[in-house]
């Protein structure tokens, strides 16, 4: 599904944040990439995703088989990339609804599926948030005003059960939630885990984990993966911290 | 004539007062009003660049060349785009002569016609309205007086409402000007919405006056959309009074023509009144449009609401100008003007100029403005969801115009706007 290969990628100003990341992801599996604030968990979604301002200097990244840095980040979404963003946009004036209806049909124009009309789309949605036991309060407001924190998060999910893309990308989609919201958060992302799709989940904290099960657990460290393990790595971290990969090299050198 | 070779008659004037002929058969005053506002004209001439409130709009062009009134023209039928359905009643206007059709008949104590059957029948209240609007300081009132040969008129009785919009279409089919001048008058509580469409084919001036008169309680909603045709030149003037608790909704949508200017003033006369100005332009290729309000809040305990928003693609050149003048008695006024734009790329220009006047002590009055481009941040996060790069610019900048239009209250009015906003922007030249 997804092959990252010594994927170095630096900033417009030239800073290099991701030094050489090795990541496989196969179809169904679920993996969580942790690690401390700074390490480059949020440049590694955005590259993936196509943000503009960031350059990559050296690797590959290929999905389904393609080269995804010769897709525009319209092209992936279609081609079945989805990225939740940590802090979702507000966009005034464009009802959540019609935005949606039109990334559907974006979509399926693509796939040369014909278009949703309002009522069959209707139907669509009706359907998903059932599934998910999500409320539908959000649906008939402008996408993301006005929302809590909780709601934006909730609103990302949402998109990406109706979109229901091969491969997603949580970026700290757990971030700034209480309880409650996590919890609704992590229904869904367990109620769309399924063979043929991939889940990356970015997270700081072990939290979400203990909600959402991983099949693998990666720690990206200052631009690399320092550690990949099951499950159970997480709670190593809980216990020793991040410091253990990244302090280890230098703590070893006598002052 | 020579009454007025007395005058200094600026040169631009001058094919006009030669075009000037006196109408047969018009009631004096009605002459004697002509005169007056074509040497007030001959004064004043074309406003220049150095007049405030004209400083954002070339009229050059239009000076060089002269668009003289013309006979109407005749059209076998509006076209379907420029027609709302759902009128109570459509008055058509081909090149400012006025034609009414009823769906239904209106409530007693509602007179609806043209202005040239207003002159006969309603005489007193057409006086009236002339007396307070000559033009003086306006050279294309004064201009619009002197060639008026229609418009329409729509008085209501104390109390009538009507719930369902007048359609009022103006069409453009003849080179040259067309000068309409219009009466709302709206007697003690009385209500009604009004549709107003301007457009046209060809190279054609419409210099459009109307004339409001809120009464006491009175409520009018007033929508204006302006898609003339690319070679058109549309001057809109609107003089509104408000009477004690009156209440006007007004929104203009200037999406087509050439050179588009609309100014509405407003003076609130009555405590209590209350003002809604909002609107909207796009301008893309070399087009201008202009939005211009004065408020002048001459009592105590008025609102006024402001909101307009515009977006200028291309080489195109878009402006708001919005006055509020509070006098110094008026006091507990609460006013608000907002004025946000939208550029998109490098060549296109917005002006905007909201501006406060105030002499009053205690009131409440704020004024902002913002001129940016897209909100990258947003395009990227539409673009995520698969939505292709030219397909999200037009869900932003119509998500961007779309504020304003949902202020509107009648929901089929509102769907049929934002139809139309959908219209100009699927051919926008970026």
């Amino acid at each position: 599904m997804l092959e990252i290969k010594n994927l170095h990628a630096r900033l417009d100003d030239g800073r290099e944040i991701l030094k050489g990341v090795d990541l496989s992801v196969a179809e169904g599996e679920v993996h969580a990439i942790m690690g401390p604030n700074g390490s480059g968990k949020s440049t590694l979604a955005a590259v993936l995703a196509g943000r503009d301002g960031y350059e990559v200097t050296d690797g590959s990244v290929t999905y389904r088989g393609r080269d995804l840095f010769a897709m525009t980040a319209d092209e992936r979404a279609r081609e079945g990339v989805f990225l939740a963003f940590q802090y979702p946009v507000e966009i005034p004036g464009v009802n959540n609804m019609y935005f949606l209806r039109a990334a559907l049909n974006a979509q399926r124009r693509h796939r040369g599926e014909p278009e949703l009309d309002a009522g069959q789309f209707l139907r669509v949605v009706r359907e998903r948030l059932k599934l998910l036991d999500i409320a539908d309060d959000l649906l008939q407001r402008a996408v993301n005003v006005g929302f809590s924190g909780g709601e934006k998060k909730r609103n990302e999910i949402f998109q990406m059960a109706v979109l229901e893309p091969r491969l997603a990308i949580l970026d700290e989609t757990d971030s700034g939630l209480d309880i409650d919201a996590l919890r609704v958060v992590a229904r869904g992302v367990n109620g769309l885990r399924a063979a043929d799709r991939a889940i990356v989940m970015i997270t700081h904290y072990k939290r979400l984990l203990d909600y959402v099960e991983p099949d693998r657990i990666h720690v990206l460290q200052d631009g690399h993966i320092v550690q990949s393990g099951d499950k159970n790595l997480a709670a190593e971290l809980e216990r020793s911290g991040y410091g253990t990969f990244a302090e280890a090299p230098e703590a070893a050198q006598p002052a | 004539m020579s009454a007025i070779l007395d005058f200094p008659v600026k040169p631009e004037a001058r094919p006009y007062l030669d075009a000037f002929r006196d109408t047969a058969g018009e009631p004096e005053w009605l002459a004697r009003f002509r005169k007056q506002g074509l040497s007030r004209f001959a004064e004043l001439g074309f406003p220049s660049r150095r007049s405030e409130s004209w400083r954002y709009l070339d009229l050059q062009p239009l000076q060089k060349q002269p668009r003289l009134p013309a006979e109407p023209g005749t059209l076998a039928a509006v076209p379907p785009e420029s027609r709302f359905d759902g009128a109570s009643a459509r008055v058509v206007l081909v090149d400012g002569s006025c034609n009414v059709t009823m769906s239904r008949p209106l409530p007693q104590g509602v007179w609806l016609g043209s202005m040239r059957r207003a002159i006969n029948e309603r005489p007193d209240l057409v006086r009236a309205a002339a007396a307070s609007d000559s033009g003086a300081e306006h050279p294309f009132a004064a201009l619009n007086a002197a060639f008026f040969a229609d418009g329409f008129v729509l008085d209501i009785a104390a109390g009538i409402a009507i719930d369902e919009p007048i359609e009022v279409v103006h069409f453009a089919v003849t080179p040259g000007s067309s000068h309409t001048r219009s009466l709302v008058n709206l007697g003690a509580g009385s209500r009604a919405t009004i549709l107003e469409t301007y457009a046209g084919t060809g190279r054609y001036w419409r210099n459009d006056f109307a004339s409001w008169r809120l009464g006491e309680g009175a409520s009018l909603t007033r929508i204006a959309l302006v898609e003339e045709g690319p070679d058109a030149v549309h001057l809109g003037e609107v003089a509104a009074t408000l009477g004690t608790k009156a209440k006007l909704n007004s929104f203009v949508l200037l999406l087509g023509g050439g050179t588009v200017r609309h100014e509405a003033s407003v003076r609130m006369i009555g405590e209590g009144a209350e003002c809604h100005l909002d609107g909207g332009f796009v301008v893309d290729r070399t087009e201008e449009a202009n939005i211009v309000t004065n408020v002048d809040h001459q009592v105590p305990q008025g609102t006024t609401r402001e909101l307009i928003k515009g977006v200028a693609a291309g080489r195109a050149h878009g402006a708001f100008q919005g006055k509020i003048t509070v006098r110094e008695h008026a006091q507990k006024v609460d006013a608000h003007q907002l004025s946000r734009n939208l550029i998109l790329g490098g060549r296109a220009v917005i002006d905007t100029k909201p501006e406060l006047e105030i002499y009053a002590d205690d009131v409440k009055c704020a004024h902002g403005a913002s001129v940016g481009e897209l909100d990258e941040a947003a395009l990227f996060y539409l673009r995520t969801r698969g939505i292709p790069d030219a397909e999200a610019r037009h869900m932003l900048i119509e998500g961007f115009l779309r504020e304003p239009v949902e202020e509107i209250a009648d929901p089929a009015l509102r769907d049929y706007l934002l139809r139309r906003l959908t219209r100009r922007l699927e051919r926008l030249e970026e």
